[in-house]
């Protein structure tokens, strides 16, 4: 099968998933109050930004997202690399520490992170760091483990120093994982988001769920789950045309999701 | 004996991150360096996880956390794997076109779809399992397609050549060979379903792991925040490092599969345990979990009818004042 062949079926798969969530509740096959068609949610979300309301829920998210993800990143990624390339004692030493860290949930940690940091921005922008930055430090450092030995041998006889080393032979081969790892995080970083949002706050996109759930407006719950779901799609597109450009890697479909969560698991093993 | 004493140097060194950071624990609050009222030290958190545990409370939240996780789990391997086997095996094409709808749907938030399910199942505990299992479904799903995608086809090829018949195939040769690899997207999607379930206990539950945590806030009780935290962080620890055992265990005879399965051949560690023995006694273990985890979670269920108040739990901070 030609390759925009199979682009155009792809296409036709996400437009019948759209046309049967519009015509499986106008013809009452599924209840139209539990789930509404999807015109009927388009146009909520249609309302709710011409109020200026959706755009600023969406802003307030999003600005909590990028900034936690960036917190993460401006953390994780010279944690990973200064363990995984420079002091790998400390990093055996403080890997089985990092992996308790890892799993330390930290929506059971909000009341205690509450305590420190108040009920504000930053505590929120804290939930989501602490939960993407050991990702990325995970398959930072398994993206240095990885590097081609080959290649490390071949650059030092040619007489490359440490600094450039690193910058034109590790980190080039590390990129594809760290980007791994980057998108693993923003994934969670959603996540993270919304819960932190429902369990307190006066904006938001996982506030306005919660509160069109409380007055049972369900049209508008599929609203804000919609535009959740649709700034994830977004932002994980984005991270992987980046990855693309920058990592050198071709495009690989299907073993991508499961790429991804291998190197940030597996990369503990 | 010197081989003895490199493994306990290498294990100590090791640990010794873990050991710090609980030394710090105990001394920082008991010198005053931080408030102890805020971060109570080590040993009364162990006290306090003592205390819970003899009063019977972490048994039975631990039950219902555990037995909510299984059904839901149990439920994404029941759709998830034959799904995964058909799109990866019998319609490849129909998976490569699907693809983009099956990662939009995989990149749902789970908790933003909570209030859809509590529409569909009410506020029981079915609308809990099914986010849960939403969850672990997808970690399942993608690891099937690919686990079918890769068995080597050389192994097809000669069953075929043997004459074998379809279902055959697939249960002979297909399913043990893909198996090592679907249980990775089964361990991740328990490891997944954890967090989500524990986060979502304390959002909206009357019982389970997250609401004690959630209840000891409520209450001010303190140390009783880092007795469940600490209990979770250990539970989830656990759950991963006794999954990859028994996957290490079940499929000792697997090989590495580059990029995807690490190659264990050079460790020449022997399971501890006849394969056979470990995947009975697990499965009895979850057949336990879930015969007293329904006992449980009746029992709470019933307690809970009386003493909480309907959507007592829907605000968590109380609403913060002004914008």
């Amino acid at each position: 099968m030609e390759r925009h062949q199979l682009t155009l079926y792809k296409i036709l798969a996400v437009g019948a998933l759209l046309l049967l969530w519009e015509i499986l509740p106008r013809l009452g096959v599924v209840d139209p109050l539990f789930i509404p068609p999807l015109s009927g949610v388009l146009s909520t979300m249609f309302e709710l930004f011409a109020s200026g309301e959706l755009g600023k829920h969406t802003m307030v998210s999003l600005v909590r997202a990028l900034s936690g993800l960036l917190a993460a990143l401006l953390i994780g990624l010279p944690l990973g690399l200064l363990l995984g390339g420079w002091f790998p004692r400390i990093q055996t030493a403080t890997e089985p520490l990092m992996e308790l860290f890892a799993q330390a949930n930290p929506v059971i940690l909000a009341h205690i992170i509450i305590f420190f940091l108040g009920i504000g921005q930053t505590a929120k922008v804290f939930i989501i760091a602490w939960l993407c930055i050991w990702p990325i430090t995970f398959s930072t450092i398994a993206g240095i483990r990885n590097v081609d030995p080959a290649l490390v041998k071949a650059a030092r006889s040619l007489g490359l120093g440490r600094f450039r080393l690193f910058l034109s032979v590790v980190l080039p081969s590390a990129a594809a994982s760290i980007f791994t790892g980057l998108r693993l995080a923003a994934g969670y970083a959603y996540i993270m988001l919304i819960a932190s949002e429902m369990m307190g706050a006066s904006s938001g996109l996982g506030f306005l769920v919660v509160q069109s759930q409380e007055s049972y407006n369900v049209t508008r719950i599929f609203a804000g789950a919609s535009v959740i779901t649709l700034l994830a799609v977004v932002t994980d597109q984005l991270l992987k045309l980046v990855e693309m450009r920058l990592a050198f890697r071709e495009e690989n479909g299907e073993d991508d999701y499961v790429r991804m969560r291998q190197l940030a698991q597996g990369a503990l093993v | 004996m010197t081989k003895s004493i490199d493994t306990f140097k290498h294990l100590l060194l090791r640990w010794s991150g873990v050991l710090i950071f609980l030394g710090l624990w105990e001394l920082a609050p008991r010198l005053e360096w931080i408030d102890p009222y805020f971060v109570p030290p080590l040993s009364t958190v162990l006290g306090s996880i003592g205390e819970l545990f003899r009063e019977g409370v972490l048994v039975s939240h631990l039950l219902i956390s555990l037995w909510r996780g299984l059904l839901g789990l149990v439920a994404a391997i029941a759709i998830g794997i034959p799904a995964g086997i058909l799109l990866g095996w019998r319609y490849p094409l129909a998976a490569e076109v699907l693809n983009p709808v099956l990662r939009v749907l995989s990149q749902v938030n789970p908790f933003s779809l909570l209030p859809i399910f509590v529409l569909f199942f009410g506020i029981g505990e079915t609308a809990k399992i099914a986010v849960v299992g939403w969850v672990s479904l997808w970690p399942v799903v993608f690891y099937t397609i690919t686990a079918v995608r890769t068995v080597e086809p050389v192994q097809i090829k000669s069953a075929r050549a043997f004459g074998i018949s379809e279902t055959d195939l697939l249960v002979r040769v297909l399913l043990p060979a893909s198996l090592p690899l679907i249980l990775v997207g089964v361990r991740i999607g328990a490891g997944l379903t954890f967090y989500i379930l524990v986060a979502a206990e304390m959002l909206g539950a009357s019982a389970g792991l997250g609401w004690l945590v959630h209840n000891s806030a409520m209450n001010y009780q303190i140390p009783r925040i880092y007795a469940g935290a600490t209990f979770i962080v250990l539970l989830g620890y656990l759950l991963n490092r006794g999954l990859m055992c028994a996957e290490r265990t079940l499929f000792d005879w697997r090989e590495a599969i580059p990029g995807l399965v690490r190659d264990r051949s050079h460790q020449d560690t022997k399971p501890w345990i006849a394969p056979r023995f470990a995947a009975a006694a697990l499965a009895g273990l979850m057949a336990l979990i879930v015969v007293a985890g329904s006992v449980e979670v009746y029992r709470a269920n019933l307690q809970g009818g009386e003493v909480m108040p309907a959507g007592g739990h829907a605000r968590h901070f109380g609403q913060p004042v002004g914008e």
